[in-house]
């Protein structure tokens, strides 16, 4: 986000974590080591196409037209239905 | 009355992100561009609703939301083939093509059902907490927790069988596969 000064997006939640000390069979974390490995290499790089994605739309910024829209509507409110 | 201009950079510094997810929601650049432009005029008109201090991109975000679900529900027709035109959408942007690896994730991502890539694209590309996702979804946190779940393993499943390769075998695995070729 471009204007970080009163944006309060907090970091996404960790309580996640703690699921992950033992799989849906109660069987700990540790016996499925390899899978659980495999999992987060897995989920980093969706992670990172994710935003990848997301990113290129926003590197392209503020068409013109939006901006002249918002700068206008701020100028003169009051014509806003 | 007159906008704060705080107030407007707030906004204008939303809009990129406001795209992105108008983009993964609509499926469509130009239909996109015309969510973003709705939700401003309702949020500008409204700004008086808006308490300062207050997460701006959350509440564009639920605006945003709100009428695309609403003109959904209105032209259901019209917009029932997003998934399948949001892979199309994403391929127009020239900078990114070329990498097998990037179109098979996006053809994956449109094959999520679209409550869960909305889900995960609030939580994952967005930057939103888990609270303030469920706030923009209208629904349980735990509702969230369990779509970005969903989603997360559904598009690793996907990715898994189509393209192994792409991925490259990890360490461990690239260890086992030089040592048990005899065995």
């Amino acid at each position: 986000m471009k204007t970080g000064k009163t944006v309060n997006l907090q970091p996404p939640a960790s309580s996640e974590a703690k699921a992950e000390d033992r799989d849906a069979m109660g069987r700990p974390a540790t016996q499925r080591k390899g899978e659980v490995r495999l999992g987060r290499e897995v989920q980093a790089r969706i992670g990172q196409q994710l935003r990848a994605l997301y990113d290129d739309v926003v590197s392209e910024g503020v068409p013109q037209h939006i901006a002249d829209l918002v700068r206008k509507l701020s100028d003169q409110d009051d014509g806003v239905a | 009355m007159t906008l704060d201009p705080a107030i407007r950079d707030q906004v204008l510094g939303t809009v990129p992100s406001l795209r992105a997810f108008a983009i993964s929601l609509s499926g469509n650049i130009d239909r996109a561009d015309d969510l973003v432009q709705e939700t401003l005029l309702r949020a500008l008109a409204h700004i008086d609703s808006f308490q300062p201090g207050t997460n701006m991109p959350a509440w564009l975000f639920t605006i945003l939301r709100n009428l695309f679900r609403s003109e959904y529900r209105k032209r259901r027709r019209e917009v029932e083939d997003a998934d399948g035109r949001y892979a199309e959408t994403l391929k127009s942007h020239p900078e990114q093509t070329g990498r097998v690896e990037f179109n098979e994730f996006r053809a994956a991502l449109a094959k999520l059902p679209s409550d869960q890539r909305e889900a995960l694209i609030l939580v994952g590309a967005s930057g939103f907490s888990y609270e303030d996702a469920a706030a923009i979804c209208g629904c349980a946190v735990g509702t969230i927790k369990s779509r970005v779940n969903r989603a997360r393993t559904r598009l690793a499943d996907l990715l898994a069988i189509d393209s192994v390769d792409d991925f490259g075998p990890d360490r461990a695995t690239r260890a086992v596969l030089a040592g048990g070729g005899r065995s």
